[in-house]
C-alpha cells in the first residue's frame, strides 16, 4: 500500500477510499463523494494544526540608581500582609486596602525599579467628587457609604502592573455553511454547502496589563482600563511624593497567563472577523505562537477607598488618570426587600384596575 | 293553487296570533320533548323562555329532544324538523332550532333566514362550548336556558349590525380573583426586573476577557486565506399546504326540502 494515502473524510471523519465508478472518493460510512485535490487540499491544511506557543522572557527591569533607594520607605500592614512604598517625606498611617494601621520596616529592598509610571493626574477633590457622584440615587445602597468624612479616606496608590508586549502567529481553520433554499413541486429544498476555511497572520499586542498586587482584585483593576499609555514617563522616586506605591507581589511570570488569556482571545477574534460571507463559522483548531515578548513593570495610578461594612471589606477604585470607577457596592437588603414588595403592590394594582377599565370597554 | 291561496291566509291568520304565546309561527309548541328529558314542570319553564324570547326577537327558538334521528343525520334532520313543521318568523323562516337525539347522543342546532345572520359559524363554536358540558353532564334544562339566553344575545347583537364572529366574540366575565392574582404576578415579575436594575447600579467590577484596547493599530497581516469547498448536502421536506385563515360568516347548505340552513352540531 506505498503510496496510498488514506484521507479522512471532512464530514464523518470515517476513512476514504477511491470510487472508480464515479471518479471520485466516496465515504463508506456517509456517503458524501468529494473531489481527489479538495480532500488533498484540505489535508494539506490539517498538517498544519499545530500546539499554542506562548511563552515568554520574563525577566526584565533596570537597576535602582545611585541614592534613589535611600530616599524610599517601606511600610507593611500586619493585618493585610500588603507592602507598601512612599518617599522618606510621605508618612503612610493607614493600609489603603483594608484600612489597618501600617508599620514602616525601613529601607526599601527585594523589588525591580519600575520601567515607567503614569504620573496622578486626578486630584483628591476630584476623585472624592467621583466617589460622591457614583454613590448618589443608589437606592439600594446602605446609607453609610454617603457619608462624606468616610469619602475623605480616599488614597491615592501607584499599583503595580506588568506590560506585555508581543507579536503573535496566528493561524486558525474553520468549518464553515452555506445555506441555499429553493422550491419545486411540493417540496422545499436546502442545500448546505461545508467549506474548510483556513487564515493566517500576524497581529501585534501593545502593554497589556497585568496588575501585580495580590491586594487588588483582578476584575477591579481591569474594570478601570483602558488607561492612556502616551502619558506614561519614565520612573522617578518624585512621582511618589504624597502618594503609596503598592509593592508587587505577584511576579511577572505568574502574571503570564492572564495575559496569555485575553492575547489568544482579541487574536482569534481579530482573525475570526476576516471569515466573511458564511451563514454559520465554527472554530475547528488554531494555534498561537508568540514572538519577541517582553515583560515592562509599570505603576498606574488608581484613588483607593476601602469600607467595611456588615464585616466585609469593600474596595473601590477610581482611575487616577481618567476617572473612571470601579466598585461593588453591598445591597441594603431590607432596602431591597421594601422596594420590590412595595413595587409589585403598586404595579399590580394599578395593572389590575387598567384591566377592569379595559374590560369594561 | 288552493293550498298556496290556503297558506296566505293561513299565514294572514297566524300574523294576527303571533301575540298569543305558547305557540310558534305555526302554532306548534317551541318545547318539543319527544326524548322525555324535562320533566313537566321545566318544560313549561323553558317553554315560557323560548316563548317570550321569540316573541319579543321575531325569531323562533326552538327546542327538540328525539331519542333516535331514525337513520338521517342530525343535521338533515333538525333542518327537516325545522322545515315540515313550518317554524320561523316572516319569509326567510327566521329562526333557530336546537335539537338533541339521546340515542346518538348527538346535538345539532339549525339556523335560518335571520338565523344564519345571527348566529355564525364561529358564533356557533363559542355557544356550544357553553353548553356541552351540561349536556354531557345531563343538565338539560341548563343547556336549554344556556342555549336559549345566548341565543337571545347574539340576536340582539346581530341587529345591531355586528353579529358575533370570528374576531368579535361575546365578552367572557369579569373573574376578580384571577385578574388580582395574574396583575399581582406581572407585577411581581416587573418589580423584580426594576429592582434588578437597580441592584445592577451596585456592580461595576467586570473582567475584561480581551485585550482588543492594546492591539497595534494597523499591525495585523492577514497573509493566509484559504476557502476550500468540501462538500454540500441537500434537504428535501415536503410543503405544507396553508390553512385558509376563517374569515367568519356563516356557511350554509340545503335542506331536502330546498331551503337554505346554516349551524352545525356535535356529539356530548
Amino acid at each position: 500500500m506505498e503510496g496510498m494515502r488514506e484521507y479522512k473524510c471532512p464530514c464523518c471523519g470515517g476513512g476514504i477510499g477511491f470510487d472508480s465508478r464515479i471518479q471520485k472518493l466516496k465515504c463508506p460510512f456517509c456517503d458524501t463523494e468529494f473531489d481527489m485535490e479538495t480532500l488533498a487540499d484540505y489535508d494539506r491544511e490539517l498538517m498544519d494544526d499545530r500546539p499554542d506557543d506562548m511563552s515568554w522572557d520574563t525577566d526584565s527591569g533596570e537597576g535602582w540608581q545611585d541614592g534613589e533607594l535611600g530616599e524610599l520607605r517601606s511600610y507593611v500592614c500586619n493585618s493585610c500582609g500588603g507592602e507598601l512604598v512612599c518617599d522618606e517625606n510621605t508618612a503612610a498611617t493607614s493600609c489603603p486596602f483594608c484600612g489597618n494601621p501600617v508599620v514602616m520596616t525601613g529601607r526599601l529592598s527585594g523589588m525591580w525599579r519600575p520601567d515607567c509610571v503614569i504620573p496622578f493626574k486626578l486630584d483628591r477633590k476630584a476623585a472624592e467628587g467621583i466617589l460622591k457622584k457614583h454613590y448618589e440615587g443608589k437606592r439600594l445602597l446602605p446609607k453609610m457609604f454617603k457619608n462624606e468624612n468616610h469619602i475623605r479616606e480616599v488614597k491615592g496608590v501607584y499599583v503595580p502592573f506588568w506590560l506585555f508586549d508581543v507579536k503573535a502567529d496566528v493561524n486558525m481553520r474553520y468549518r464553515a455553511t452555506k445555506f441555499r433554499s429553493w422550491t419545486r413541486g411540493k417540496y422545499d429544498y436546502t442545500e448546505t454547502s461545508y467549506y474548510g476555511v483556513s487564515r493566517g497572520g500576524t497581529i501585534e499586542f501593545e502593554r497589556v496589563p497585568v496588575d501585580g498586587s495580590v491586594k487588588m482584585p483582578d476584575d477591579l483593576m481591569e474594570s478601570l482600563e483602558p488607561y492612556d499609555f502616551s502619558k506614561a514617563v519614565d520612573f522617578q522616586t518624585a512621582y511618589l511624593a504624597g502618594y503609596l506605591a503598592d509593592k508587587y507581589d505577584v511576579d511577572a511570570k505568574e502574571s503570564v497567563p492572564r495575559a496569555n488569556e485575553r492575547i489568544r482571545k482579541s487574536a482569534k477574534e481579530a482573525f475570526a472577523a476576516t471569515v466573511k460571507g458564511y451563514a454559520t463559522v465554527t472554530e475547528e483548531a488554531g494555534s498561537i505562537q508568540l514572538n519577541n515578548g517582553t515583560v515592562r513593570y509599570a505603576l498606574f495610578p488608581v484613588w483607593l477607598l476601602n469600607t467595611s461594612w456588615n464585616g466585609q471589606n469593600y474596595l473601590f477604585a477610581v482611575n487616577g488618570q481618567t476617572g473612571k470607577m470601579a466598585g461593588d457596592l453591598p445591597l441594603d437588603k431590607a432596602a431591597y426587600k421594601r422596594w420590590l414588595f412595595g413595587l409589585t403592590g403598586i404595579i399590580g394594582t394599578v395593572l389590575f384596575a387598567a384591566l377592569y377599565v379595559l374590560w369594561l370597554l | 293553487m288552493k293550498r298556496r291561496l290556503f297558506g296566505v291566509f293561513f299565514g294572514m291568520v297566524l300574523s294576527v296570533l303571533l301575540a298569543f304565546p305558547g305557540l310558534a309561527a305555526n302554532g306548534l309548541p317551541r318545547v318539543v320533548d319527544w326524548g322525555d328529558l324535562l320533566s313537566d314542570g321545566d318544560e313549561a319553564d323553558l317553554a315560557a323562555t323560548l316563548d317570550e324570547i321569540s316573541e319579543r326577537q321575531q325569531v323562533d327558538i326552538v327546542v327538540v329532544t328525539v331519542d333516535s334521528l331514525e337513520g338521517q343525520s342530525a343535521m338533515a334532520y333538525a333542518d327537516d324538523f325545522y322545515d315540515y313543521n313550518e317554524y320561523g318568523f316572516g319569509e326567510e323562516r327566521d329562526g333557530i332550532l336546537f335539537l338533541i337525539s339521546m340515542g346518538d347522543r348527538a346535538w345539532h342546532i339549525s339556523t335560518s333566514g335571520y338565523g344564519i345572520t345571527a348566529v355564525t359559524d364561529a358564533g356557533l363554536e363559542y355557544m356550544s362550548e357553553a353548553f356541552v358540558d351540561d349536556l354531557s353532564g345531563g343538565d338539560y334544562l341548563a343547556a336549554f336556558t344556556t342555549f336559549a339566553e345566548m341565543c337571545d344575545d347574539y340576536i340582539t347583537q346581530a341587529r345591531l349590525g355586528e353579529p358575533y364572529d370570528v374576531d368579535h366574540l361575546p365578552q367572557e366575565p369579569f373573574d376578580p380573583l384571577w385578574t388580582f392574582i395574574i396583575s399581582l404576578g406581572i407585577g411581581f415579575l416587573a418589580a423584580l426586573i426594576v429592582t434588578g436594575i437597580m441592584k445592577g447600579e451596585l456592580k461595576t467590577v467586570g473582567s475584561q476577557a480581551r485585550a482588543d484596547d492594546y492591539v497595534k493599530r494597523g499591525s495585523m497581516n492577514l497573509t493566509k486565506t484559504n476557502d476550500l469547498y468540501l462538500y454540500s448536502h441537500i434537504d428535501r421536506r415536503e410543503r405544507k399546504e396553508e390553512e385558509p385563515r376563517d374569515s367568519g360568516g356563516s356557511n350554509t347548505h340545503t335542506s331536502s326540502s330546498g331551503r337554505t340552513h346554516g349551524g352545525g352540531g356535535g356529539t356530548f
